[in-house]
């Protein structure tokens, strides 16, 4: 747990921070209303005597009360996505519409990218991107239980990716994840901060490519599931930096208990802008831990 | 013409959705305003169901959700697309109980007394569409994915949901 002793200061409750690491996630899932809807998902699962609490903060997350949810049959019938409480955060801030044209830069495996095929109601265009060959499979095969024909799987370098205009772009950037640490604990002890900064090269080029991917007065979601401040605010305030068109908009999901920004961190100053970005820690909300932050294009 | 938009040609060519919506409507009897919003494109031996009407001007390694294969004699539905549009279907569709329902999400087949035409049927489970099925001479064999295939602790909840408790 070596590594979260540098967040001591910029985390609220820092100790039960700590412990709340060692505790399992709470096994959880979205309705996928391509499929169904919640009053038949929920009578199905009482009928089926699958135990479960309905998010107090999002009307389409479910917290089950089973092992194996993968081995669900209402899993199979892809009316519900297995996903994490708070990956279920960046496709509602970044609120898309049915027939916008959107792009989901780092989308493998797909949760976030159903999650948006759902909110577009199948309409539009929603491109579904990553790079990795290995990661394509899943992303396809999490579409197609979903129902989503509004997807097209692209592999194109996200830092390179094709001169097209979107009405908005999700920015979900590979990260160290030691917000997934209650799910994987042995992610804490591969950070380093060497490794923060070799992702923070990439998620900048990935962020500052989707600023000129998205049209005048769209909409930018920059996420990671670190606590790392050089893999968030330092991503975030660099591109704001470069590029003026971009401004920020407040991070606020009601029913959430979130942490602004920082405005500064190891010397480096971000500035009060970053305020409006969200950290979302494991013990305040007993999910994982997040950030988010929101661009608006002039 | 620029060199990329040649190298982006698209390989999945348009299909007529009134020919694609003919042949559900034929072997399930859905409707064909339920494809009213969909275009249907062909790459190689599936058909794909799209939202729209155009492809974009990008490498595609997919558009939409494969719907049908046209591998053999009769084209068959994707498990996808009958989850999907499959609840709309009136005829050649085959309603399981708890039991039967275990061995189809299995991936076994099975003896099966049913009211359909040989070929290709719509398979669910308490109202709601499981997959595709493939119904010859009273046998009822599984055409799930093998990937989406539940064995043990997923045929334990199939039988324990109250049909036969």
């Amino acid at each position: 747990m070596e590594g979260l002793e540098r967040y001591r200061d910029i985390v609220p409750d820092f100790e039960l921070f700590v412990e709340s690491m060692a505790r399992p996630l709470p096994v959880t899932a979205r309705i996928n209303t391509l499929k169904t809807d919640r009053n038949r998902l929920l009578s199905r699962l009482t009928e089926s005597k699958v135990s479960f609490r309905p998010f107090s903060w999002y009307d389409l997350g479910l917290e089950l009360d089973v092992e194996k949810p993968g081995n669900l049959i209402e899993n199979l019938m892809g009316h519900i996505h297995v996903q994490e409480e708070i990956s279920m955060v960046s496709p509602i801030v970044l609120d898309p519409k049915p027939k916008e044209r959107v792009l989901d830069m780092c989308a493998a495996p797909g949760s976030k990218t159903t999650q948006i095929a759902s909110m577009m109601e199948n309409r539009g265009l929603l491109v579904a991107n990553d790079p990795a060959n290995t990661r394509v499979a899943s992303l396809r095969s999490n579409c197609e239980r979903a129902g989503a024909i509004n997807v097209v799987v692209t592999r194109y370098d996200g830092r390179r990716f094709p001169s097209t205009k979107f009405d908005r772009v999700l920015v979900d950037a590979p990260c160290t994840g030691q917000g997934m640490a209650r799910k994987d604990i042995t992610v804490l002890d591969r950070w380093s901060l060497k490794r923060s900064l070799g992702l923070q090269r990439l998620q900048r080029a990935l962020l500052k490519r989707a600023t000129d991917l998205v049209k005048p007065g769209g909409v930018i979601v920059y996420s990671t599931c670190t606590f790392a401040p050089e893999e968030n605010e330092a991503v975030v305030s660099w591109v704001a930096e470069r590029v003026p068109q971009v401004s920020l908009e407040k991070v606020s999901v009601e029913g959430l208990e979130s942490s602004p920004g920082l405005t500064e961190w190891d010397g480096s100053r971000f500035g009060d802008e970053m305020e409006k970005c969200a950290r979302y820690y494991p013990h305040k909300n007993d999910a994982g831990g997040f950030f988010v932050a929101k661009l608006i294009k002039e | 013409m620029s060199q990329s938009s040649l190298k982006n040609r698209s390989p999945f060519s348009p299909l007529d959705r009134a020919e694609v919506a003919e042949l559900m409507e034929s072997r399930f009897g859905i409707p064909p305003a339920a494809f009213e919003d969909v275009s249907f494109y062909r790459k190689g031996r599936n058909v794909w169901a799209f939202s729209l009407p155009e492809i974009p001007d990008l490498r595609c390694e997919s558009v939409g959700l494969r719907f049908l294969s046209v591998r053999g004699r009769v084209p068959k539905p994707t498990t996808y697309a009958l989850q999907l549009f499959g609840n709309l279907a009136t005829k050649n569709t085959v309603d399981l109980s708890a039991d039967e329902a275990e061995k189809f999400i299995a991936g076994d087949r099975q003896r099966l007394e049913a009211e359909v035409e040989d070929g290709y049927v719509v398979v669910s489970y308490r109202g709601e569409v499981l997959g595709c099925g493939l119904y010859v001479r009273g046998e009822l064999a599984s055409q799930l994915p093998k990937e989406r295939r539940i064995m043990n602790e997923g045929a334990k909840t199939c039988s324990s949901d109250g049909d036969v408790e």
